[in-house]
């Protein structure tokens, strides 16, 4: 699975804005993962692909996590690699036929682009936020995107229009939200070995 | 895929890649840089407040090149420096701010020296009539924007979905973003560029609200209770010419009551300079009538 274009068939002129995000947050959300710490903490996570999640390092906090997906599923997930610096962290599922994640190199963004957000904040599970990016990628493996997020939204996905991941968001930064790019994310993956075990 | 929301998204970063070609750094400004906008051929605007004391700043063009720009001018009421770079690139492409509307997308853009354009997006709240700032100055229209302002975002463009400049942005109350409308930026660029200042009348007083107490102001045949009470006459000022004296309280001029600060100020504008006005004020409990020549407020 590549795009988007299975759930947002009808998209053209004349659709409302609305529409337009509420059929990008539906197809996202179903690529967003709600992750449970050992603490009673609450994260999100992305499917990267088939048994694999990325998530942020402060959300991937202990050794297994309990895993809830879109469609109900429930599952317990291994930690497989964790680096705090770039706050990262991958997750293996022993879950099958799950829908992946379309990545997008974050560096093709331009200033201005919408940028939509899902993810589970304490008062909303698959909760969907919007926003444009605030500044093209520099040399940093961060995005920054003018949207609000909150707590729950960490390791969850920032997407474009399309509904292609670009990041997964992290933190909030002077009012701005913060993601780690995609093209960070694949790096880490291919580092800690995960891209070609999964 | 395409689809609304793609052509949306292409909409709004085109507005920003048009408008950002007129966009500019002033690393020196504020804390930790601002932007500026390329009004004209050879002009570009910032933020008064945050190059205080500058009489040249080295700016970043759109194309990433630095360059000296001189402050030709600077007017701190309505908060717009006025700075020649030559070379700079095209001018931004000004709205007819009259023709916003409220609910209509707006962009902050803004430009910093590393990580180079910015932008912010929201929407106009509400739109008002002329209002004066707290330094007296007049502003053309009130546009309250519903828009989360970032580092570095004031002297940067307010621009429409199209990519066209509404105003300059910078600091309101709050941490929230003010506009300064194109028509009034317009209007001053063109006296800065004239007279390097904006004229303003001037009495030469400090002033303090007071409410007289009831019975009083009717006593004086005064509609209102408020005045405004002297409390420093400047040495050789219009109003000490006059005969005002520390402790007067002034509850007219040019016939018309004050309610408040601003309402001297509105009596003051530039049109005025040179001009006899007559001053109603109340001392001892008398009401007293000066005639007082309008001057203009000295450069600080």
């Amino acid at each position: 699975m590549t795009t988007a274009t299975a759930v947002n068939p009808e998209a053209s002129s004349g659709i409302t804005i609305g529409y337009s995000v509420g059929s990008v947050a539906e197809w996202l959300r179903r690529i967003t993962v709600c992750i449970r710490g050992p603490r009673g903490t609450r994260g999100s996570g992305v499917i990267w692909r088939d048994g694999l999640i990325v998530t942020n390092a402060h959300v991937a906090v202990g050794k297994t996590h309990a895993i809830d997906f879109y469609d109900g599923t429930k599952a317990r997930g291994q930690l497989l690699a964790r680096d705090s610096e770039t706050d990262l962290a991958a997750i293996s599922v022993d879950v099958s036929g799950l829908p992946a994640a379309p990545i997008r190199s974050a560096r093709e963004l331009r200033a201005g682009e919408i940028v939509i957000a899902v993810g589970n904040p304490w008062d909303g599970e698959g909760a969907v936020s919007a926003g444009i990016l605030h500044r093209a990628a520099g040399k940093q493996p961060v995005i920054f995107a003018d949207i609000r997020l909150a707590p729950g939204n960490s390791g969850g996905p920032l997407a474009d229009a399309h509904g292609n991941v670009v990041g997964i968001n992290s933190a909030i930064f002077r009012g701005l939200g913060c993601a780690v790019t995609s093209d960070a994310v694949v790096k880490f993956l291919t580092e800690a070995g995960v891209l070609e075990a999964a | 895929m395409r689809g609304f929301l793609v052509d949306f998204s292409n909409e709004l970063a085109n507005a920003v890649e048009r408008a950002g070609a007129s966009v500019i750094s002033v690393p020196e400004g504020g804390r930790e840089g601002v932007s500026g906008t390329i009004w004209r051929e050879g002009v570009a605007i910032t933020a008064e407040h945050t190059i205080r004391g500058l009489d040249e700043v080295t700016v970043v063009l759109p194309s990433g090149e630095t360059a000296k720009a001189v402050v030709a001018g600077r007017d701190h009421g309505t908060d717009i420096a006025v700075l020649k770079v030559p070379g700079a690139g095209p001018g931004a492409k000004l709205a007819d701010e009259t023709q916003a509307r409220v609910g209509e997308i707006v962009l902050s853009v803004g430009r910093r020296k590393e990580e180079g354009l910015a932008a912010t997006y929201g929407l106009i709240s509400a739109i008002g009539g002329p209002w004066r700032t707290g330094q007296g100055a007049r502003i053309d229209r009130w546009l309250r924007l519903d828009l989360n302002p970032f580092p570095g975002f004031s002297g940067g463009p307010v621009i429409n979905a199209g990519g066209e400049v509404i105003g300059m942005a910078t600091s309101g109350p709050r941490r929230t973003a003010a506009t300064i409308p194109t028509s009034t930026v317009n209007r001053v660029v063109d006296q800065l560029l004239e007279r390097g200042r904006i004229a303003r009348g001037y009495f030469g007083v400090g002033i303090q609200p007071v409410v007289f107490p009831e019975g009083t102001a009717r006593g004086l045949g005064m509609e209102g209770e408020r005045g405004l009470l002297v409390v420093m006459v400047e040495p050789g000022g219009s109003a000490a010419n006059a005969g005002v004296l520390l402790g007067d309280i002034v509850v007219r001029v040019d016939g018309a009551e004050l309610a408040g600060m601003q309402s001297l100020q509105a009596v003051l504008d530039a049109e005025k300079i040179g001009q006899s006005v007559s001053v109603d004020l109340v001392r001892g409990g008398e009401l007293l009538k000066l005639n007082v020549v309008v001057g203009e407020r000295p450069e600080k």
